[in-house]
């Protein structure tokens, strides 16, 4: 009797472990991410406005020169800009925006797009592109087009709280909104993995409530702490850029498109003493170790280069896994080697490119034009021969069928 | 005699020609017009479903890998994608842009006359055996003369031709004149009985814009009986009353062989033109997306720009609760007309079909001038029978004010800014109300025409009633 009550109680001991360690090993099977890196996002938001606040303006513009400089192409930034400062009347160096007092480079040159300008930088705005609910009216350079394979920087500078970014100077951004969107954007598959870098006063504070995983989340001072400006230039009459965004740039000047330096190293640059706050980085979302991911996974935009002759298709799942192996193995090859873009060509091309190289003549016409109407190549061609062949085909039953 | 009536036959053909080369030259004269004279953004030519900017649109888009549908422009066959988009963007030098896509125009336009032609020689071959089998020849003598002059194909097809809205809509680089064509090869084949082209003018119409669907029925009719007769009870009268048993001179009843053709050659060429548009649309989304973005986009009227229907101003006023329902009525009031309409005047399927042709011109969601044209050109195949209509000039005149008038109202609203959506609205309504009385007093018109043969039929011998 005694033996029996033990190895029920013992049975029953066993069962909750068991399901404990079910659970577990499903959660990290469902976590086991099967979708590819395909391209890079970047939602630059600066949310003051009025003259003093050029600063602000200069921050946002330099980070977008920064990531349109490492790759990102105009149609893939967002960017939001509260007030014009390069055509502002206290402005005297008009259409030109200048992030050092050495006014080295003009941050607005030639080939500036701001897609949200002036009073278009609203939370309700700024929340309808993270999420992507928009009005029908809404054109596509002002949506975040992303999808399940993007890596979105979300950078934002202005002023800001306890828990709060302000807007225009008149709402404010709470961190439980922000919480809130990066959930919905997780749900609805809008990011792989999202980096959100914060330069305003109490930055760490607005990243509280996340808890959506794959957000890396970087803020330029703690609870209590407020972000500073770096220097004052006395020509234009204002501070001109933020000490967190100031070094950031240090550390992104040096860099080209082609470097492999990783997060980590991005964060350990920035010296609290020089920064005057601490910088704080909330990683406990974030799966992958910051030592391993480039900092150009971020913000700039380089990618395996796949060979097609086809018009494009996305690539299916089951071929994201051979991708991924082959990147991860070129990747220890180059690990602090000048990384070269990879030609890496679908299986069936290899095969069919050589033989016919090889041979000179090609296989069976049918097999190969089946080939070809199995990959999708040349079907306008295909649908242009139908049409043709109507005429003859509706000739030759009208005399037939009188 | 004889050699005079086949002299009379060959100027009267030569002058033919002579005409279908003018209108050609016409619209060359009108294509080398600077911007084809803006005749492509004016709302009357262009809509939604026509609009040659789209249809460019739409190629842009294909040639980039997008779906042809994406953003909403253009909703139109994937197969004219193929056809016409590539001219849309070849430019040949010191020429007027389009030319090519103009040229097309022309020989659809061309195309669709020779065909209505030789349909309405089918049509007056038809109506003189028919004449004859009722032995009421001499007593319409006169309008046999008539026939000499001018025979009803000829006239229907110089009416297509030189119809301003023809020209307007041909110049002006829509995709009307192509609808048209199909429709009127459809029609063709019917009337002269290959079940093959009827069947793939159908399917190829259909498949254009919806509504030529409904054309199936004088199809059936015509595959089925023939071309127009008046009714079968005048034969059967007259049989009856002189006791001939000559059955010979009876018209064929109603046979089911051709129909089942007709469906067999329906499948085929539909499940051609499917397989063709499931082929090129593989990668955006298959046939789902295309009907969604075609008929689903003819069905829902989602856009509400102004043309020359009535649809587009209700539709921007209803509430959205209610708007299902008014769909739902507004296609309904197109179905409900089938049914009468095909009882009484199921021995003129022609007739039928320009009927039909006429009110879903009227009520479809995008109207445009090209398709007014189709059934004004088609008119003229029953220059004979409608001679007698009422207010045929009110009904001109009413055509050729809302004509001038339009333009004149739109740019009032939009451009100057003085008028507003009432001031064209007014005309599309009033455009609405004279297809209407063309309508009621085209099918009017013809039931005297067939109340007058059997008067012929039943009284007795005597001297001509004209």
């Amino acid at each position: 009797m005694a033996t029996f009550i033990n190895s029920k109680t013992i049975f029953r001991l066993l069962v909750l472990p068991c399901l404990l360690l079910y659970s577990s090993i499903a959660h990290n099977s469902s976590s086991v991410e099967a979708t590819m890196h395909t391209n890079n996002w970047a939602v630059l938001v600066c949310t003051s406005r009025f003259w003093f606040n050029y600063r602000h303006m200069a921050n946002t513009l330099s980070l977008y020169r920064t990531v349109k400089r490492l790759g990102i192409p105009d149609e893939r930034i967002i960017l939001m800009l509260a007030d014009d400062m390069a055509c502002n009347t206290r402005n005297k160096y008009p259409a030109q925006v200048f992030n050092n007092e050495n006014h080295r480079l003009n941050l607005y040159g030639d080939n500036v797009e701001v897609d949200y300008r002036g009073y278009e930088v609203t939370v309700e705005n700024f929340l309808r592109v993270l999420t992507g609910r928009h009005e029908t009216s809404v054109p596509r350079s002002k949506r975040l087009l992303s999808d399940e394979g993007s890596h979105i920087l979300l950078y934002m500078t202005g002023h800001g709280g306890d828990e709060f970014l302000k807007f225009q100077d008149s709402e404010e951004l709470q961190s439980h909104d922000l919480a809130d969107a990066v959930k919905q954007m997780k749900e609805k598959l809008r990011f792989k993995e999202l980096l959100i870098m914060v330069d305003t006063c109490q930055a760490a504070t607005l990243f509280n409530q996340l808890q959506s995983p794959g957000v890396l989340a970087i803020g330029s001072s703690m609870r209590g702490e407020n972000s500073y400006s770096h220097h004052l230039d006395s020509d234009v009459g204002v501070s001109v850029v933020d000490r967190f965004t100031y070094y950031t740039l240090a550390f992104f000047e040096r860099l080209n498109i082609y470097d492999n330096a990783s997060l980590s190293s991005l964060f350990s640059s920035y010296n609290p003493s020089m920064l005057m706050s601490t910088a704080y980085c909330r990683r406990d979302l974030y799966q992958r170790r910051l030592e391993e991911v480039p900092v150009t996974n971020f913000f700039g935009s380089v990618m395996e280069t796949i060979h097609t002759d086809a018009a494009y298709k996305a690539l299916s799942r089951k071929d994201s896994g051979r991708f991924k192996a082959q990147m991860s193995l070129d990747q220890s090859v180059h690990h602090h080697e000048r990384r070269t873009l990879i030609n890496v060509n679908d299986q069936d091309e290899i095969l069919n490119t050589k033989a016919e190289d090889q041979q000179g003549a090609s296989t069976c016409p049918f097999t190969s034009f089946y080939e070809k109407l199995r990959k999708g190549e040349n079907v306008d061609s295909l649908v242009n021969y139908g049409l043709v062949a109507m005429l003859p085909l509706l000739g030759v039953s009208s005399w037939l069928f009188q | 005699m004889q050699k005079m009536g086949k002299q009379k036959n060959k100027t009267a053909s030569f002058s033919f020609w002579n005409w279908v080369i003018a209108s050609i030259i016409f619209r060359l004269i009108l294509i080398y017009f600077p911007k084809n004279l803006n005749l492509a953004s004016r709302p009357e030519v262009s809509t939604p479903l026509t609009s040659f900017r789209r249809l460019a649109e739409g190629y842009w888009l294909k040639q980039l890998s997008m779906s042809p549908y994406a953003g909403s422009m253009y909703h139109g066959s994937p197969l004219l994608l193929s056809l016409l988009g590539p001219l849309t963007v070849k430019r040949i030098e010191g020429q007027p842009n389009h030319l090519l896509y103009s040229l097309v125009s022309v020989i659809a336009d061309v195309v669709s006359a020779i065909l209505i032609r030789a349909t309405g020689k089918n049509l007056r071959l038809a109506y003189l055996r028919s004449l004859e089998s009722l032995d009421i020849v001499k007593q319409t003598k006169a309008s046999g003369e008539f026939f000499k002059i001018l025979s009803p194909g000829d006239a229907a097809a110089l009416i297509y031709l030189w119809n301003p809205f023809t020209i307007v809509a041909c110049v002006g680089l829509s995709t009307s004149p192509i609808e048209n064509m199909a429709v009127i090869l459809c029609l063709y084949g019917a009337c002269s009985r290959l079940v093959p082209l009827a069947a793939f003018g159908w399917v190829i119409a259909t498949h254009l814009s919806l509504y030529p669907a409904i054309l199936i029925i004088p199809v059936i009719f015509l595959l089925g009986c023939g071309p127009d007769a008046p009714p079968r009870k005048l034969f059967l009268q007259k049989n009856d009353k002189e006791e001939v048993l000559n059955k010979s001179k009876l018209p064929l009843g109603f046979s089911w062989r051709p129909i089942t053709h007709f469906a067999f050659w329906a499948l085929l060429w539909s499940a051609y033109v499917l397989v063709l548009c499931g082929i090129s649309l593989k990668q955006f989304g298959g046939l789902w997306e295309m009907f969604k973005s075609t008929y689903g986009f003819i069905l829902t009227v989602e856009d509400l720009s102004p043309n020359i229907g009535v649809l587009w101003y209700f539709f921007a006023e209803v509430f959205d609760f209610f708007r299902n329902f008014f769909l739902i009525v507004f296609h309904v009031n197109i179905l409900f007309m089938i049914m009468p309409l095909a009882i009484r005047l199921n021995h003129r399927p022609c007739f039928l079909a320009f009927v039909y042709i006429a009110i879903f011109s009227m009520l479809k969601s995008y109207p445009s001038v090209g398709d007014s044209a189709l059934y004004l050109g088609l008119l003229g195949w029953f220059v004979n029978e409608l001679a007698d209509i009422q207010f045929s000039f009110f009904l001109f005149c009413g055509y050729v004010g809302v004509s001038l008038l339009s333009p004149v109202m739109h740019t009032l609203w939009i451009w100057r800014g003085t008028g507003n959506a009432n001031f064209y609205f007014a005309t599309a309504m009033v455009y609405a109300c004279l297809q209407i009385i063309l309508v009621v007093e085209g099918v009017s018109a013809m039931l005297n025409h067939d109340r007058k043969l059997r008067n012929l039929t039943t009284s007795k011998p005597q001297d001509a009633k004209s």
